[in-house]
């Protein structure tokens, strides 16, 4: 524990400073780079609101906001879990010429995304405002829950980067695993509407599904979320990331050997 | 003057086993287990560098010299044995630490410079001279994609050498860039080395370079200890060794 804390002491100067660089690389590639950045989620919120509204025809109050804000919180969490698997590879030139500790790499890649979902959440506020979705104060929840995506995507990282080092294809399992969480969760329908049973259980065990709806009930239906459920995935997430970070640290010397 | 010690090494070993990488995909076609495959690049060796001193590794191809360097460097733990840096602060200079090629030189100095542990003020006051160091003049502000492989080198080069470490370990870098640039690294060499304070690692198969610059010399042969001593003594053997 307190390694990490010296560890994230000493480099996280590093990490913010790294992830400024990536995103001002993205952009200097071509000047609309970080226009995509907008016209991404825009273009599959108005894919999915043609599958639900069209094909499907669900009947969902302030659909675009609500799919906007499933966008936003799953590409965060989807993002990261996809970088950190092959994160240790793609920074080969970094890894076996200095010594940094590894979940730094994971870090930095979640500041990048951090921004990219910040601005993100801008422009649901400019959704909300265009639909004139009332809010309340339960809007306040929203850093409690913020806090929980980012410890439960952090320890999930951590764990998949250590596994994903040693085996090759890990990558692909996990590529087919978010696709199927992502259908779980419920990001351009209601989640309710999945019969009985399964509905609480996906809620309760899926815990993107779980800050999905918690966001979507504080932004858009003026309730509070679940109060021990958000608890429970706190906890949950610090442990993730305590347990991530003791892996990481017992076998990291190992990795230089590996890659 | 009492001696005192920088690198002390004790017993190490370093082994590359087991930890092949692994498939699922393959696991299912050969189910037979394959054979754990050790290979034990570094076995026992034991040295000590006094602070201040420049020691020479060299040894064949495949002796366990970037081993053993990257090993000092921190990147792997040793297996068994130990290494003690008494708290000094350490570099591996190597062709490009990590450049991110889509960023120009002068984001790529401060990214290098906070990964060897140096603080963004720290890096802005050394910034000028490393510039001017690299010689790379106009390309500092273009991407580092843009580089030929000789500016690469020459920014990596300059990058390490300015920045200073107490210790710095150098893995066959003498023999970048062009001629002149070449003479002038060499001379930085010298010059970094001639400070008393600072403990130098070098890896080289250049003969010529070890003997100018070296105090000690260690001939690794097979991961082992063939020989330590002074440089001369040391490579004469060697030569003779490699000849025949």
């Amino acid at each position: 524990m307190k390694k990490f804390i010296n560890n994230i002491k000493r480099y996280y100067k590093y990490a913010i400073y790294s992830a400024k660089a990536d995103l001002k690389a993205e952009v200097a590639g071509s000047y609309l780079n970080w226009l995509w950045w907008i016209l991404d989620p825009l273009c599959f919120m108005l894919i999915y609101m043609f599958i639900a509204e069209v094909v499907f025809k669900s009947k969902v109050a302030y659909f675009p906001v609500f799919v906007f804000v499933g966008l936003t919180a799953w590409d965060y969490f989807n993002k990261n879990v996809t970088a950190s698997v092959k994160i240790v590879n793609n920074n080969r030139a970094i890894v076996s010429k200095i010594y940094i500790p590894k979940y730094i790499l994971i870090l930095q890649k979640s500041f990048v995304l951090l921004f990219k979902m910040f601005i993100s959440w801008i422009l649901v506020v400019i959704l909300m405002i265009l639909f004139r979705v009332p809010i309340s104060l339960n809007i306040l929840w929203f850093i409690p829950i913020m806090v929980t995506l980012y410890l439960i995507t952090f320890g999930a990282c951590t764990i998949l980067m250590h596994f994903g080092i040693f085996i090759e294809d890990l990558a692909n399992i996990i590529q087919i695993v978010l696709k199927l969480t992502f259908y779980l969760t419920g990001i351009f329908y209601q989640i309710s509407r999945i019969p009985k049973p399964y509905s609480t259980i996906l809620l309760r065990l899926n815990p993107i599904a779980f800050i999905i709806d918690s966001f979507r009930k504080i932004l858009i239906y003026q309730t509070h979320p679940s109060y021990l459920f958000l608890g429970i995935w706190f906890i949950l997430g610090i442990i993730l990331t305590s347990v991530g970070i003791a892996i990481i640290h017992k076998y990291e010397n190992s990795y230089a050997k590996v890659i | 003057m009492e001696k005192e010690a920088a690198i002390t090494v004790k017993g190490l070993h370093i082994t590359y086993r087991g930890i092949k990488k692994f498939s699922i995909k393959k696991s299912f076609f050969k189910l037979k287990k394959g054979q754990r495959e050790t290979f034990e690049a570094v076995r026992g060796i034991s040295f000590e560098v006094e602070k201040g001193k420049i020691l020479g590794i060299i040894g064949k191809n495949g002796s366990g010299k970037t081993t053993t360097l990257r090993a000092l460097a921190g990147i792997f733990s040793p297996d068994k044995g130990e290494i003690n840096l008494h708290g000094n602060s350490i570099s591996l200079l190597s062709i490009g630490v990590g450049f991110q090629p889509k960023l120009t030189g002068k984001e790529n100095i401060y990214l290098s410079g906070m990964l060897l542990g140096f603080s963004e003020e720290e890096i802005k006051k050394k910034e000028k001279e490393i510039i001017e160091f690299a010689e790379i003049g106009e390309f500092i502000n273009r991407p580092v994609k843009t580089y030929s492989s000789g500016m690469y080198s020459k920014l990596a080069f300059a990058i390490t050498a300015i920045l200073e470490t107490d210790i710095m370990l150098i893995d066959e870098v003498l023999s970048v860039g062009d001629v002149k640039f070449k003479e002038k690294s060499y001379n930085k060499m010298k010059e970094l080395i001639s400070d008393d304070n600072r403990t130098v690692v070098i890896v080289s198969h250049s003969l010529g370079t070890l003997r100018e610059l070296c105090d000690e010399v260690l001939w690794l042969h097979n991961g082992q200890i063939k020989m330590i001593g002074k440089p001369d003594e040391v490579l004469k053997e060697y030569e003779d060794f490699m000849t025949k």
